[in-house]
């Protein structure tokens, strides 16, 4: 697993390389507890390189989701692959995060 | 070896022979004059017998096995001293009676002294055979094969000697100096290989040099006994080997008198070899502890002593700084007070913790504040590569007393004791994996019972299960109720995460679906007795905020089938499609519903997240329920099983019985993962809905 960071003025995109297993997820954890991540506006994640998600990967999310709302930092997913995506849809994610099919459209979010 | 067996077999009579043949021809020659009835043996006689003696007893000692055993030098001299000693205590005595027999009866009775002459003569040169020999053992003590060979050629040359008065060679003087000295030069040169001193102690060295004065007075009192007797002119024998038993006895002689100095100027240094020694048996010890499986504390006291032992220290202390033990370390002629005041200086000085040697402590102004009688410290921190275990400090009264060796001797007895107190922790840590590893396979088969063991049996359908977690224990978990009215309510589900955690949810989902099926006595009517599913799952995502990690959730469907109305309703809380087959369709296929897991959310929002469904089935429908432990399963690949390639199955198998439509889902799933770890658990049921079956008429 691999974790690229690209910031702009108010936005922060990680891209993720890899599966996010057990063990991966731990990194992409530590990434999220950062406190300076909740000064941005949106926090961009780009999926196209991530080829697998475990229940440890989506935990990571999900323990962050509330954390994020409640300091109106917009999480965003975008360029997501198809079974990754059947995963967060069949948890029933996709409901409760934004999920959007590019990067254009997720800054324009 | 059976050839030198026999060889020293047949040597023995000969040499007995032969001493027997030069006794009785001395014999003859003696009584010449008074008999004359037997004419006198020829010199040649004499000579032939004698040599073949000497050749003899040498031959045999050389055959025998080598007489030293191990390094036990001291033995070996002990039984050398022991043997000649009492030749040569034979030699004296029979001499002593021979001139005691001379002055009681004043005669010149050559027989007499013939017969004492020939026995001293076999004394002394079974003395000389097992000396040199012994002194072969000595030379020879952990030598080149060079050094054999040269010794073998020094036992030929010696052998050759023999020959010189036996043939009767008269070599001219100056040629025979030049071979007997050659020899002798040969003898002194071998005579350096002293190796075996080195092996011995102070008291062994003492010892050995006063059996080698022994060994000396022996040789001196045959010499001295045959350097008198050689004038004497009842000698009627003719002069026996000269130059071989010259040559052996100088070189006997010079040997000993070799190894004496280097025994007796070795002496000093005996001193620094014990020391040696006994480092290497401490660290011997200190090994052997550890094997032993000892505590850390003993570790740590065989250290301290063995250290103390060692470089002699007047005073010592060791810090072990230990989290949880009681052992908090030692002293040694120190007192509690005079260690604080020690460390507090260091401590200012920053040397706590460093390798640090201070032979002039007096010279130090802040040592002499504290007023200690000290003159030398070693300071020697007990460290890994991991960690930090303590300090030694090792002190001496008199200054300069440590020196670099004394450092490289701690830090050796140090490293060893902390691979020792690592290797205890170790086996200790191995203990305690052991024992959780015990409690996890308690915990397995607690879990196991709590997965249902008997199937709900009626005759409107066929269930069929599978279980089975790839850890010891697992997160999944499936369970039945039988509610009233023919129903039947069957919950399956999936704790995020494995192992010990995941079944402790996975117990609580259990208990919470046990508690919240139970018949609401204030319902008002029929249908407000149980909770539908979606009611259900929202109940369980309020009981589970209370106990589920932030990361933590769990997915999880719920069906209640009601065989009186031919329907069932579900929720779906984040878990695996439910895959289906339509009997009047022909047609297999997902129910793609929506839901969201539990745990996602806390907050009463969930209820909108989830969503009963209905269906009406009909008697051959198939129902497939799993979790994602048999979808994402991987093959060869890293593809996963998929969704595809199961209802690929059920659109296979639909029209067998629940049993086998499971059987052979599970054989298509282990084909396709076959030599791949099960990497998560894996649950899977069958339900098939039989044919109405006749009523039992009333």
């Amino acid at each position: 697993m691999k974790i690229t960071q690209q910031t702009t003025a108010h936005t922060l995109t990680l891209s993720l390389d890899g599966e996010l297993d057990a063990s991966s997820s731990v990194i992409l954890d530590t990434e999220l507890t950062k406190p300076e991540i909740l000064n941005y506006q949106k926090v961009l994640i780009d999926c196209q390189r991530l080829n697998y998600i475990s229940s440890a990967g989506l935990g990571v999310f999900i323990s962050h989701l509330q954390r994020f709302q409640d300091a109106n930092v917009k999480l965003v997913f975008f360029n997501m692959q198809e079974k990754v995506h059947n995963v967060f849809e069949i948890l029933g994610l996709d409901t409760l995060m934004t999920i959007v099919p590019s990067e254009s459209e997720a800054t324009a979010i | 070896m059976p050839s030198s067996q026999r060889l020293t077999a047949t040597l023995l009579p000969l040499t007995l022979i032969s001493w027997v043949v030069l006794l009785v021809s001395t014999l003859l020659r003696a009584s010449q004059p008074e008999t004359a009835s037997l004419s006198a043996p020829p010199e040649w006689v004499i000579l032939v017998a004698q040599a073949v003696f000497a050749a003899g007893v040498f031959m045999y000692y050389r055959l025998q096995p080598d007489p030293l055993r191990g390094t036990d030098f001291v033995g070996l001299f002990r039984r050398l001293v022991l043997g000649p000693g009492i030749l040569a205590s034979i030699c004296v005595a029979l001499h002593l009676l021979e001139r005691f027999v001379q002055y009681q009866l004043p005669s010149s009775d050559r027989t007499f002294f013939a017969v004492i002459y020939t026995i001293n003569l076999g004394l002394f040169i079974l003395f000389l055979a097992s000396t040199t020999y012994t002194w072969r053992s000595l030379v020879l003590f952990r030598s080149s094969g060079r050094l054999r060979r040269e010794w073998e050629f020094f036992e030929i040359l010696l052998g050759g000697t023999l020959l010189f008065r036996l043939l009767g060679w008269e070599l001219p003087t100056p040629v025979s100096l030049l071979v007997i000295g050659g020899l002798a030069i040969f003898g002194v040169y071998l005579s350096g290989n002293q190796k075996w001193v080195a092996y011995l102690n102070r008291r062994q060295k003492w010892e050995v040099v006063f059996m080698q004065l022994a060994i000396l007075l022996c040789m001196t009192i045959f010499v001295a006994y045959f350097v008198r007797i050689q004038y004497d002119p009842k000698l009627i024998a003719p002069e026996s080997q000269h130059a071989f038993l010259l040559l052996t006895v100088f070189f006997a002689a010079f040997y000993a008198v070799m190894g004496l100095f280097v025994t007796f100027f070795n002496l000093p240094t005996a001193g620094v070899f014990e020391q040696k020694r006994e480092e290497i048996l401490s660290l011997q010890r200190l090994t052997q502890l550890i094997q032993r499986g000892q505590t850390e504390e003993d570790v740590y006291s065989m250290l301290f002593d063995a250290t103390v032992q060692t470089v002699e220290a007047d005073a010592a202390w060791l810090d072990v700084e230990a989290s949880d033990e009681m052992y908090k370390g030692q002293r040694y002629h120190i007192t509690e007070e005079q260690c604080t005041a020690i460390r507090g200086l260091l401590a200012d000085y920053n040397l706590g913790h460093i390798e640090y040697l201070n032979n002039d402590l007096p010279n130090s102004s802040g040592f002499r504040s504290l007023g200690l009688p000290f003159g030398s410290l070693i300071v020697m921190p007990l460290r890994s590569t991991k960690r930090q275990y303590g300090a030694l400090y090792m002190l001496k009264n008199q200054p300069q007393g440590f020196d670099r060796e004394n450092l490289g001797i701690l830090q050796t007895f140090t490293s060893q004791t902390i691979l020792s107190i690592e290797n205890l922790q170790l086996v200790a840590a191995s203990i305690q994996n052991e024992r959780v590893q015990e409690e996890l396979k308690i915990a397995s088969t607690v879990q196991e019972s709590l997965i249902p063991k008997d199937l709900p049996i009626d005759n409107w359908f066929e269930i069929s299960s599978h279980a089975m977690a790839a850890k010891e224990v697992g997160g999944d978990f499936y369970d039945f109720l039988h509610l009233p009215g023919q129903r039947l309510a069957i919950l399956i589900g999936d704790v995020s995460g494995k192992g010990i955690t995941a079944a402790f949810h996975m117990a609580q989902m259990k208990g919470i679906f046990h508690a919240l099926m139970q018949e609401n006595p204030l319902a008002r009517n029929e249908r407000e007795k149980f909770p539908v599913p979606s009611k259900f799952m929202a109940m369980a995502n309020k009981a589970l905020v209370h106990c589920l990690e932030k990361s933590s959730f769990i997915t999880a469907s719920l069906y209640i089938i009601d065989y009186e109305n031919r329907g069932f309703v579900f929720a779906r809380a984040g878990h695996c499609h439910t895959l289906y087959y339509h009997s009047i369709k022909e047609e297999v296929s997902y129910f793609r519903t929506a839901g969201l897991g539990l745990g996602i959310i806390r907050h009463d929002a969930y209820e909108k997240h989830i969503k009963n469904q209905f269906y009406d089935y009909n008697p051959g429908d198939v129902m497939v329920i799993y979790t994602d432990g048999i979808v994402e399963a991987r093959g060869a690949n890293k593809e996963e099983y998929g969704e595809d390639r199961l209802q690929q199955m059920l659109e296979r198998t639909y029209y067998l019985e629940a049993d086998e439509i499971k059987n052979m889902i599970l054989e298509d799933l282990a084909e396709f993962s076959r030599g791949q770890p099960m990497h998560d658990d894996q649950t899977l049921l069958v339900i098939k809905f039989r044919a109405s079956q006749p009523e039992p008429i009333v």
